[in-house]
């Protein structure tokens, strides 16, 4: 079962990506912001990454820049915006994003990405 | 309720009320920016929540809350207390529809034009170009913030509504109608608007005639009352009996904008035009007027306006104005001059000159089309925005990759299935390998670079994967290794270019359009989704054990606490009954031991009863803050209501008490603290003149004592004067002249409390009618509280309510009276003594002793309950007297005897019996017995 | 005191809060043949025009401000 770690600190909005990638089979964590992202990505890194920008403590942009930076297998990462930080994709792609996508994401559409990123078509 | 939208709420909730703290918390630290993100953070996440769903009207004004606070933190908009206003305004909105969506799982579609108000609130605080910005970024979104209204196109359909809904129209005095004819005939709407204040409003500080009169292009407004009034002995001038009633040329939305806090009160009422021709008066006599009708047909007829106008005036010379047919003259010239082209309507009314009735006007303007161009009456604004709905999860499935039968071959051979690709999944692809095409293409080298480039491989190893290129691997790993080595992603650029630029685009699309011929694995074994399934299961069992820390609280419905509650108080019953069977045991069989052996047990039962009582108290415990919480909003809304400066402290928010106890002072503390802000906290100009600091302090502040939580709330106001309330007290019979005389100021200053004390300085639109402190006391002892007042005049008055931890469990005193038992809380108890009978005095025929040089008053319980036995005396003849006390006096209860001190669950009279004051309850006993308790109180 | 009360006759000033409300009701009891003068008033809290209402005291002046008086006519000049 391929990890997805969800990096957002709206617990609506880690629910209904839980609920979308759990109907798909992955196996998902969840932090509330970066720092806790960060400490639970050593533990055991992840298949894929969903990250929120806007956080404390640690946003998704510091997140990510520590994320690559660590001696880890560099598994892939979505940051998932609001149109309000849309000019921000550049950023994005520097602190290590793989892709950018803003909210909400469709169920169909979220599930497509992630299963193209881990390089799985079928379920 | 499906649990993501249960979350959303629980959410939601949190998020309003953090909202509503860093707004107050910002007031007094306008310029921290840690606070200013916090809020921009907070309102952000909740706006991104509420995308997820279909609330149009919540997403709305949560974006324009969530832009604005972005320009605050960034500079671009200044915070005010205007904007700290609009915004928790805003937010109270969106509670309300919280509670909305709670109860009915939609918002309703009225509140549009409210949403629509509070964004446009939002807006205007905003700097004009950022507000220019936005409203382009809205504008390509579809959202529109249009309020401009557009008059309600009068048709006869509006005539039909303003006339089935039968309004008193005709109580509108003429020029006011015709005022209103002429704006309605120049395209602007009219409104009947009937506004039916509660009852309560007054208390609520609400003056709804202001209101009324403050209603946007107000033609003509009405009051009325409700029902025929009472004798003036009996008139409640408090209870708001009044309708208003108005008329207003103001569009639909500024109405419901004016009345948007007491919409539930308000109905809106279309009015056509024609429904207000009513001309009235005296139906008789005047001129005949035969010949000036036929002649105003015949210039009708002819087009001659201006004849047909300079008749009607000469006409309405001749005639009385208080004629009915001067009234329809007048209506008959302004039809004239306002629209003289609308033939219809001047013909109907010439016909009701010669007829002497109102036109019929569903009848005159059946099939007629109004001539002016029509809109659509009131578009709901920005319906067209709606964000993409979180869709079930279970059609999550549908756009699954197509299975090429074909291509199966067997049953061992359904893993060689070859990887086809949806249109969808093309069209991902490409993007994603944009992406890192822009992501290789960055010319920055960051610490993290390495880290940056081995994701992209790795999103790069996948995509050649799906696409079935597997055998391009060696070279991407080259590619990696050298990117990485040469730290840059130019050589996986050059990779990306030479593997995917020609075949992205039109690969892609060949194997769409010939998706039954799909790209086969060539050069890789046919491998299930390559990564090594061993390994991945072994991480998988240490994760489970890494997510063994769960939640560490966990929330409770509130049903499941108050049965374990039950079950314990049952619980306690059932153990009491064990020291009752060991009784049994000894004296009926004889069998000591057994009667030894239930008692050891009895023992370990009634330790672990206790420490579960315990536990299940701890439980129930909630935090002070739960009422505190609303007092920096409250006190922020009334001081500025009443312009008034104040600090509000709060202390000690973290003390615990039951839940019940805590919910039980929220009514008691707001009508303090409404006190203190109303009567108690002085304007500033006063205060300055009291050489006072301009802005008053009121503290609140919990602390825990022993087994009781004492809340104080002290205000540095200017007190109570004890001169008044004694004058008042007498004035209103509550005490009499000798009191009046030798009263303490300390006394004076509690009659507050005393039932029936008003006086006509404490009333104010804020606190009512000074029902306040008896009301407040009679709370607080309802839980078993106590409130003490001391005020200084010129320094402030200071309250202390103290209130037990927990209400569930009553220690009482069992005393025995005519054979039956009773039980008496502890709480009241001062002490039990044996007095001979000897030393019982009678003093005006009312018994008495002498206890430590007091002098205690006696009373029979036998008495007090209407039983005929005397008191009993034991073989010293001495009657046992149990020291009860009675605010700060003492009374003595002559009773039977004394029995143990017993801890009880408490269960409140219910039925016919809950009208019996005399008992505060009754509780199970260990042998199966009733236990009466009694309300010392309410006997004496 | 926005309200002046003087024999017979109540006369009210400016704003008449929620306030006078009880004291004008306990003064029209005692009054049989009370009047009362709005010439000054700008405003006046419904508690007050409630009890007008009730009691219907004789008008003997109607308020200067000419919105406030066409309300105040809707309720008080018997119809």
């Amino acid at each position: 079962m391929k990890r997805v770690l969800i990096v957002d600190d709206a617990a609506t909005v880690r629910l209904y990506h839980r609920e979308i990638l759990e109907a798909a089979h992955f196996a998902v964590e969840e932090a509330m912001n970066g720092i806790e992202g960060l400490e639970k990505a050593l533990q055991s890194p992840f298949d894929l990454y969903l990250v929120d920008i806007n956080m404390p403590k640690l946003d998704g942009y510091g997140f990510l820049r520590e994320l690559r930076g660590q001696d880890l297998p560099q598994a892939p990462a979505i940051m998932i915006s609001t149109e309000a930080e849309s000019n921000d994709e550049q950023r994005a792609y520097v602190a290590g994003a793989n892709l950018y996508l803003v909210k909400p994401v469709k169920p169909d559409r979220l599930l497509t990405q992630v299963r193209l990123l881990l390089g799985d078509t079928h379920p | 309720m499906n649990p993501l939208l249960e979350q959303f709420l629980s959410e939601a909730r949190d998020g309003l009320q953090d909202i509503g703290e860093k707004l107050m918390q910002l007031e007094n630290a306008p310029a921290d920016a840690g606070l200013m993100n916090e809020l921009f953070r907070l309102v952000h996440t909740l706006k991104g929540n509420s995308g997820l769903f279909d609330f149009p009207e919540m997403t709305r004004v949560l974006h324009a809350g969530e832009d604005l606070m972005d320009a605050v933190r960034n500079g671009q908009a200044a915070y005010s207390r205007k904007l700290a206003d609009r915004l928790l305004d805003a937010m109270d909105f969106i509670g309300m529809l919280c509670d909305e969506i709670e109860a009915d799982g939609v918002t309703g579609a009225a509140h549009a034009s409210v949403s629509v108000h509070l964004v446009k609130g939002l807006r205007q605080l905003m700097a004009r170009d950022e507000v220019a910005g936005i409203a382009e970024r809205h504008l390509a979104a579809g959202i529109t913030d249009d309020t401009s209204a557009i008059p309600a196109a009068e048709t006869a359909a509006s005539l039909a509504a303003s006339l089935a809904a039968d309004l008193p129209l005709a109580t509108i005095p003429e020029p006011a109608r015709l005022e209103a004819y002429r704006r309605a005939s120049a395209g602007e709407p009219l409104h009947w608007l009937l506004y039916t204040p509660s009852e309560q409003c007054f208390y609520q500080g609400d003056d709804p005639f202001f209101l009324a009169r403050q209603t946007p292009e107000l033609l003509w407004g009405g009051i009325e009352a409700r029902t025929p009034w009472p004798p003036l002995a009996d008139l409640d001038a408090y209870c708001c009996v009044l309708d208003i009633h108005l008329l207003s040329a103001a569009p639909r939305i500024l109405l419901e904008e004016q009345y948007r806090y007491v919409a539930d009160q308000m109905t809106l009422t279309p009015v056509s035009r024609f429904a207000l021709v009513l001309p009235q008066g005296d139906a008789n006599g005047g001129p005949v007027y035969d010949d000036f009708v036929s002649d105003a047909r015949n210039l009708l007829a002819a087009g001659d306006l201006a004849g047909l106008a300079r008749n009607a005036g000469t006409m309405l010379e001749l005639s009385s104005p208080d004629l009915w047919i001067a009234s329809a003259l007048r209506w008959l010239r302004l039809v004239l001059e306002t629209e003289p082209e609308n033939r219809v309507v001047l013909d109907a009314l010439v016909d009701s000159l010669s007829s002497l009735n109102a036109p019929d006007w569903t009848a005159v303007l059946a099939g007629w089309v109004e001539p002016r161009a029509t809109h659509p009456a009131d578009p709901p604004p920005g319906h067209d925005h709606r964000p993409l709905t979180a869709a079930p999860i279970e059609s999550i499935h549908e756009d699954r990759p197509r299975v090429d039968e074909s291509q199966v071959s067997g049953d061992d051979g359904v893993r060689s299935v070859l990887p086809i690709l949806t249109t969808a999944e093309a069209e991902a692809l490409a993007a994603i390998l944009a992406s890192q095409r822009e992501i290789l293409a960055l010319t920055d080298t960051p610490t993290w670079l390495p880290g940056r480039l081995k994701a992209a491989a790795a999103v790069l190893s996948a995509c050649l994967r799906v696409s079935g290129a597997t055998d391009a691997r060696p070279a991407l790993e080259r590619a990696t290794a050298t990117a990485l080595a040469e730290n840059t992603g130019a050589a996986l650029l050059a990779w990306l270019d030479g593997q995917f630029s020609s075949s992205t685009s039109s690969d892609t699309r060949a194997k769409e359009e010939a998706s039954t011929a799909p790209v086969a694995i060539a050069a890789d074994p046919p491998q299930p989704w390559p990564q090594p399934e061993a390994e991945s299961e072994v991480k998988f069992g240490r994760r489970a054990e890494d997510a063994i820390a769960g939640p560490k609280s966990l929330k409770v419905d509130q049903a499941k606490i108050d049965r374990l509650m039950n079950l314990i108080g049952e619980m306690v019953v059932a153990k009491n009954a064990l020291p009752y069977l060991a009784g049994r045991a000894e004296t009926v069989f004889g069998v000591r031991e057994l009667s030894r052996d239930i008692k050891g047990h009895h023992a370990v039962i009634n330790r672990i009863a206790e420490e579960m009582q315990d536990a299940i108290m701890q439980v129930r415990m909630m935090p002070v803050s739960f009422v505190f919480q609303r007092f920096p909003r409250l006190v922020r809304d009334i001081s500025r209501k009443l312009g008034k400066e104040v600090n509000l402290v709060l202390e000690g928010e973290d003390t615990e008490a039951d839940k019940n106890i805590i919910e039980a002072l929220g009514d008691p503390l707001m009508h303090i603290v409404r006190n203190s802000l109303d009567h108690g906290i002085e304007s500033p100009e006063i205060r300055r003149a009291a050489g006072k600091p301009a802005a008053g302090t009121l503290l609140l502040r919990a602390a825990q004592e022993s087994d009781r939580v004492v809340i104080q709330i002290r205000d540095d106001g200017k007190g109570i004067d004890p001169e008044t309330i004694k004058r008042k007290a007498y004035a209103k019979g509550l005490i009499d002249e000798a009191t009046l005389e030798r009263i303490s100021d300390q006394e004076a200053v509690n009659l507050v409390f005393a039932a029936g004390f008003s006086t006509a300085e404490q009333v104010s639109d804020l606190s009512g009618r000074g029902v306040g402190m008896d009301v407040v006391r009679t709370a607080v002892e309802k839980v078993n509280g106590t409130v003490a007042l001391t005020s200084e005049r010129g320094r402030g008055t200071h309250l202390s309510l103290s209130v037990p931890l927990s209400m569930a469990v009553t220690n009482v005193m069992i005393v025995v009276s005519d054979g039956q038992l009773f039980g008496v809380p502890m709480d009241s108890v001062v002490e039990t003594v044996r007095v001979p009978r000897a030393a019982i005095r009678t003093i005006k025929r009312s018994l008495a002793t002498v206890l430590r040089g007091r002098i205690v008053p006696l009373k029979s319980i036998n008495a007090l309950l209407g039983l005929a036995a005397p008191p009993r005396s034991n073989a010293d003849d001495e009657l046992a007297v149990l020291v009860v006390r009675l605010g700060d006096e003492s009374v003595g209860l002559l009773v039977d005897d004394f029995r143990e001190t017993l801890d009880i669950i408490l269960k409140p009279m219910t039925g016919v019996l809950s009208g019996i004051p005399a008992y505060a309850g009754s509780a199970l006993m260990g042998d199966g017995s009733v236990l009466m308790v009694l309300n010392v109180r309410e006997i004496l | 005191m926005a309200i002046e009360y003087k024999k017979n006759l109540a006369v009210f000033h400016d704003v008449v809060s929620v306030e006078e409300a009880e004291a004008l009701l306990e003064w029209l009891q005692t009054k049989r043949t009370a009047k009362v003068d709005l010439t000054d008033c700008v405003h006046l809290h419904p508690a007050n025009l409630q009890v007008l209402m009730a009691a219907k005291p004789a008008i003997q002046a109607w308020p200067t401000d000419a919105g406030l008086s066409a309300w105040l006519e809707s309720a008080l000049v018997a119809r």
